[in-house]
């Protein structure tokens, strides 16, 4: 049956995250901006609470699965990713950096979680279960020489007796600097293109294995963005992702890609997030502010700008909830979850600079948020795949789409 | 718990519908259009397919389906044609305004002629003809002897003159503005005015009405559900709202997937133009702008048994919005193709600025949603109804 409500439980979560990002979340939030830094106790403090651990939060943005999120619903159906859709927007809602901070394996867990033995499973998400301190895992696909054309990666590897020897540079790594370990992309021959792919699990610490330039950045500043350097990496044959079996088919590279499936409607979740934050700030501002002055033709036109705002993040929010409901349903959702991310992504960019606007000269001030909400959205239009390349994974699926009739 | 599968009855209902719109709407489109009408065999097609009172309770003679269905139906149809939907809709408003306005025993007595007949039409005149006062109605509701007898010039009527049951709205009090407005159903043949000659929807009829102290009785004044006339006449118009709504996706669905088909037809520089980037994104962008109008108006049609007004708001404006863009972007890669008759894509962006003006306009819409985010009234009167006085619409 077509259903939008939430259920109780799903209620409840969605309640109860969304105290959070407001009482502790959102007051961190300006600070954490300014000094392109959260806290470790603050972190310490956030693991500690179990937030992100408890299940509410999945292992692909960061929790380790589990509670409510792995209860299925009434047709046995897992309800994972729609947990996920609601608990995700309550706390980006409070801070975009915070959430992309919190420890766990982030961006690293889905290509484990996919393309691992159950050993390397083992291994790497048990890290996660000492809660005394911050771990965290990274996922390095990104070089200077390759973005959205993933199979241009130039990192090479290559085997010597029971060790990979790895290669080269790897750029924009959130959280890479701070990771017990990063999934590194590699190559073992340029021209065999994708085929030859290799993902593996790179340790901190390993020789060799160093941390670059940490960016500074027009947004989301208080989330680390590194950049990785490997020189002549010696990595355990047993870091290999899957085994050498796992490449013997086309696997390899689409296990970068299946991780796209749940990291999409996620992106694009964190967005909708954003973006009611903005529209939120923006129309309580006009309620206490402008009040007075609804007799003045521009008042309507304020007033029909929020309703747009509500109206077109509502959408985006029903685009990443479709996306996520096919992931937990088992149908294939590479097209939805492009659709959810470059929607909700260019949707909020529009809701934010309405924001700012709305607000007029206040909206440039940096204790208002919306200032910083403008400069947090704009790297959803580019990271998890950019605008264009969602738009080229879209228009592929399509044209082989039947007509109705 | 949140969950876009349609049940398997409704998805029978689709394939059904969907039979008859690529069997019987989607050939005629051209020859509705230019006969300015749809034929009576066709009445009778769909007539057959239960559809006229598909969200009428079956206690009052209806198939008793939600307004999630309805929504399905309605844009399974449009995707055939728009106007036919509109044309072969015959009871068209008239049930949902007896429905929202009137009481059971009404609703018994006045539509079972939509479910016997084939050829019984329904009509819903609001819009006035002329000079007409902000709020309220210029045409008249005067008590006499046996009822009340109605007097004005009733435009931009669907159905207006041809129906055999027509809702006619009038001033009961003047001067009393919204507050002095009445609901009163005129059975049998009403005067006709001139015919609209309109941009699209060409086969739909559409004219002025004339109402010269035609007498209804009391027992068919419409007076309001519990809550009053006010919140009744609200939720008429959001079920407009939805049905229009539910036209645009069907409309936009049509474009996209008409310029999908040929821009991988037409060849250019030794390629499908589909394969030029700036062709395949804007198709990107059209199968987007489809579906996000899709799920909102599902979720608006899903509030249904308390309906969500704002949901139905939001959901008409987005439709309007996205039905527009679609259909210019069809039009615009079919290039010079787009813009002639042999091609279906000019007549659909005709048709969608003629479907955003039946029921509330997207401006009013987006005044209300304002008003419920604001917590208080944003428009000018504060009766969030449409005043012919500005922007007159069709129903």
């Amino acid at each position: 049956m077509v259903d939008f409500q939430l259920t109780k439980s799903q209620g409840q979560v969605k309640e109860f995250i969304h105290q959070f990002a407001e009482s502790v979340v959102r007051p961190m939030s300006l600070q954490a901006d300014r000094e392109h830094h959260i806290p470790d106790d603050f972190l310490l403090r956030l693991a500690q609470m179990q937030l992100a651990f408890s299940g509410e939060v999945p292992v692909e943005v960061g929790g380790d699965g589990g509670g409510a999120g792995e209860a299925k619903d009434k047709r046995g159906k897992s309800q994972k990713n729609r947990f996920a859709m609601i608990g995700a927007e309550e706390l980006s809602w409070g801070d975009a950096s915070i959430i992309l901070s919190l420890p766990g394996p982030g961006l690293g867990g889905p290509p484990v979680q996919f393309m691992g033995t159950p050993e390397q499973k083992e291994r790497f998400f048990g890290v996660f279960k000492d809660r005394s301190q911050l771990h965290f895992g990274a996922y390095g696909l990104t070089e200077p020489g390759a973005g959205s054309d993933v199979s241009g990666i130039s990192t090479s590897c290559r085997k010597e007796g029971r060790e990979w020897i790895l290669s080269g540079r790897k750029c924009f790594i959130t959280n890479g600097g701070k990771a017990d370990w990063v999934v590194i992309f590699a190559t073992v021959d340029r021209a065999q293109g994708r085929a030859g792919h290799r993902a593996f699990v790179v340790e901190k610490g390993t020789p060799g294995f160093t941390v670059g330039k940490i960016e500074e950045k027009m947004g989301l500043r208080a989330s680390e963005t590194a950049e990785l350097v490997l020189d002549e990496v010696r990595v355990p044959e047993d870091n290999l992702l899957g085994g050498e079996v796992h490449y013997l088919g086309k696997e390899g590279f689409m296990g970068a890609m299946k991780t796209f499936d749940s990291s999409r409607p996620m992106v694009g979740i964190l967005a909708v997030g954003i973006a009611r934050a903005a529209y939120e700030y923006a129309r309580d501002f006009v309620r206490e502010n402008y009040l007075l002055a609804r007799a003045i033709p521009r008042y309507a036109q304020l007033a029909t700008t929020l309703a747009d705002m509500k109206r077109n993040i509502d959408a985006g929010r029903l685009m990443c909830w479709r996306a996520a409901w096919m992931a937990d349903e088992g149908i294939g959702n590479a097209k939805e979850a492009s659709m959810a991310k470059a929607y909700a992504a260019r949707m909020a960019m529009k809701v934010c600079a309405d924001a700012v606007q709305i607000l007029g000269a206040h909206g440039l001030e940096q204790h208002q948020f919306v200032e910083k909400w403008y400069r947090d959205i704009k790297v959803y239009d580019i990271f998890e795949g950019t605008a264009q390349i969602q738009r080229i994974v879209i228009a592929k699926r399509i044209l082989r789409e039947p007509p109705t009739f | 718990m949140i969950s876009f599968a349609l049940d398997d009855d409704q998805q029978i209902i689709q394939q059904t519908v969907r039979k008859f719109a690529a069997e019987v709407l989607r050939p005629a489109l051209r020859t509705w259009e230019r006969e300015r009408g749809v034929p009576a065999a066709a009445r009778r097609s769909f007539h057959e397919l239960g559809l006229g009172l598909i969200d009428v309770p079956e206690a009052r003679g209806g198939a008793g389906m939600s307004a999630l269905t309805s929504v399905v139906v309605h844009e399974e149809l449009a995707f055939g044609d728009p106007a036919a939907a509109v044309a072969l809709w015959a009871p068209h408003l008239a049930p949902a305004a007896i429905m929202e306005l009137g009481d059971e025993a009404q609703g018994r007595r006045l539509l079972a002629r939509f479910g016997e007949r084939a050829e019984a039409l329904g009509a819903v005149a609001y819009s006035e003809s002329g000079n007409v006062p902000l709020a309220g109605f210029a045409t008249v509701a005067e008590k006499v002897a046996g009822g009340f007898a109605l007097r004005g010039k009733k435009a931009f009527v669907i159905h207006g003159g041809a129906a055999d049951l027509t809702v006619v709205f009038a001033q009961v009090e003047p001067g009393r503005g919204w507050d002095g407005v009445g609901a009163f159903c005129v059975e049998g043949a009403v005067t006709q005015g001139a015919r609209h000659d309109l941009l699209g929807l060409g086969a739909v009829h559409a004219a002025e009405i004339v109402l010269d102290g035609v007498v209804v009785p009391e027992e068919n004044r419409l007076l309001g559900g519990a809550d009053g006339f006010g919140p009744s006449l609200r939720r008429f118009f959001a079920r407009a709202a939805l049905t229009s709504a539910a036209r645009q996706v069907g409309l936009a669905r049509a474009a996209y997937e008409y310029a999908l088909a040929y821009t991988q037809e037409r060849h250019a520089f030794g390629k499908p133009v589909a394969h030029f980037q700036s062709i395949a994104f804007t198709l990107a962008e059209m199968h987007m702008d489809v579906e996000a109008a899709r799920w909102m108006l599902w979720r608006a049609a899903a509030s249904d048994g308390n309906l969500d007004l704002g949901l139905v708001a939001e959901a008409a404006v987005h439709a309007n919005e996205a039905a527009w863009r679609v259909a210019d972007n069809a039009v615009q890669l079919l290039g010079g193709a787009g813009y002639v008759q042999d091609y279906p894509v000019e007549k659909w962006l005709r048709d969608t600025k003629s479907l955003a003006l039946c029921g509330p306009t997207s401006e009013l819409q987006q005044l209300a949603l304002a008003s419920l985010e604001l917590g208080h009234a944003v428009d000018g009167d504060g009766a969030g109804f449409p005043a012919s006085a500005i922007q007159p619409i069709f129903t």
